[in-house]
């Protein structure tokens, strides 16, 4: 009867701490990870002019030229436009001459940072929303579905022209 | 004694437990999946910043070759930091090389910056950084936001 009693009570692994101690390591990765996925505008800068290299001249219309003023107020080619309004500007002009136009953007030191990323918002979505056309008339389908060599041509089809320097008025023509 | 008691006492003793031994696996699974889909944040952000809002946004990818760089008050004054401490825009160009140098060359080769600024950041320091990492020969730059839904 001892022997039967003894044989019942097989002692247990008390195994209540685990789940503690497995919520433990989970707030922990909780507090020190971080979730988000970084993600914004990607964008190529030029580099810097070499010495020898001149500026090169081009026709004053094929340029729209934007700029942000110190009160983050925004032109387009001298008339004062929204961000919605630059991106249809840009739009016709890039599918107007798509290889040889150009944007020049000028912000003021004194823009806040916040207007000029709209501002390069507004001309990306320009560019994406040409290049998305692009793709449904030649390919027929969405930009992002077509492969990679489909994507370059159609980014070597509506280039992003953008000029950050100053640009030299001059010229006689 | 009477029956009734002695049914009240079984009654009292033989209260089911909750059969716990799962519960450290489902935690356990938990656990996994995050330690999966997060990753380690790098260095301690010493700047307040929000970045701005923006709708054509891509992911960015290839986290070793992405340098942080985040611009935001401290107190009143604007500062620029860089990975985990505060820097100037002049030393900008020597500490990327030195970053440069640490990486792969197949990362280095697509060294992305990658700049959280804030707001209301004056474009005067932006462009001041944008001129050193010019001069660094770091072209790749990712002005990060967070998404606005596409209406």
């Amino acid at each position: 009867m001892f022997h039967k009693r003894y044989r019942k009570q097989i002692p247990e692994l008390n195994t209540t701490s685990t789940a503690d101690i497995s919520f433990m390591l989970l707030i922990f990765f909780l507090v020190t990870s971080s979730m988000d996925t970084d993600k914004g505008l990607l964008r190529q800068m030029a580099p810097l002019p070499q010495e020898h290299e001149q500026p090169r001249d081009i026709n004053r219309d094929h340029v729209v030229q934007v700029t942000l003023d110190a009160d983050d107020k925004l032109t387009c080619d001298g008339k004062t436009v929204s961000f919605a309004q630059l991106t249809d500007e840009i739009m016709t002009m890039a599918s107007v001459n798509p290889s040889g136009h150009v944007v020049s953007v000028q912000a003021d030191r004194a823009t806040t940072y916040e207007a000029y990323f709209h501002m390069q918002n507004a001309i990306v979505a320009a560019y994406n929303t040409l290049r998305q056309r692009y793709a449904i008339d030649h390919y027929g389908k969405r930009y992002d579905l077509c492969t990679p060599d489909e994507r370059a041509a159609i980014n070597e089809h509506y280039p992003q022209r953008i000029s950050e320097s100053a640009l030299q008025e001059g010229g006689s023509r | 004694m009477r029956p009734m008691q002695s049914m009240y006492r079984r009654r009292r003793h033989n209260v089911p437990s909750l059969n716990m031994a799962s519960m450290p696996d489902l935690i356990f699974t938990v656990l996994f999946f995050f330690m999966i889909v997060t990753h380690m944040r790098s260095d301690e952000v010493k700047v307040r910043l929000q970045v701005p809002q923006g709708k054509e946004m891509q992911k960015l990818m290839n986290k070793q070759s992405v340098v942080n760089i985040y611009i935001g008050r401290q107190g009143d004054a604007w500062h620029v930091q860089m990975n985990g401490d505060l820097v100037s825009p002049t030393e900008i160009p020597a500490r990327i090389e030195a970053l440069r140098a640490a990486m792969a060359p197949e990362n280095a080769e697509h060294m992305t910056v990658n700049l959280r600024a804030d707001r209301h950041t004056p474009m005067g320091l932006i462009s001041d950084v944008k001129e050193a990492l010019q001069q660094s020969y770091a072209l790749r730059i990712n002005y990060s936001a967070t998404e606005l839904k596409k209406e």
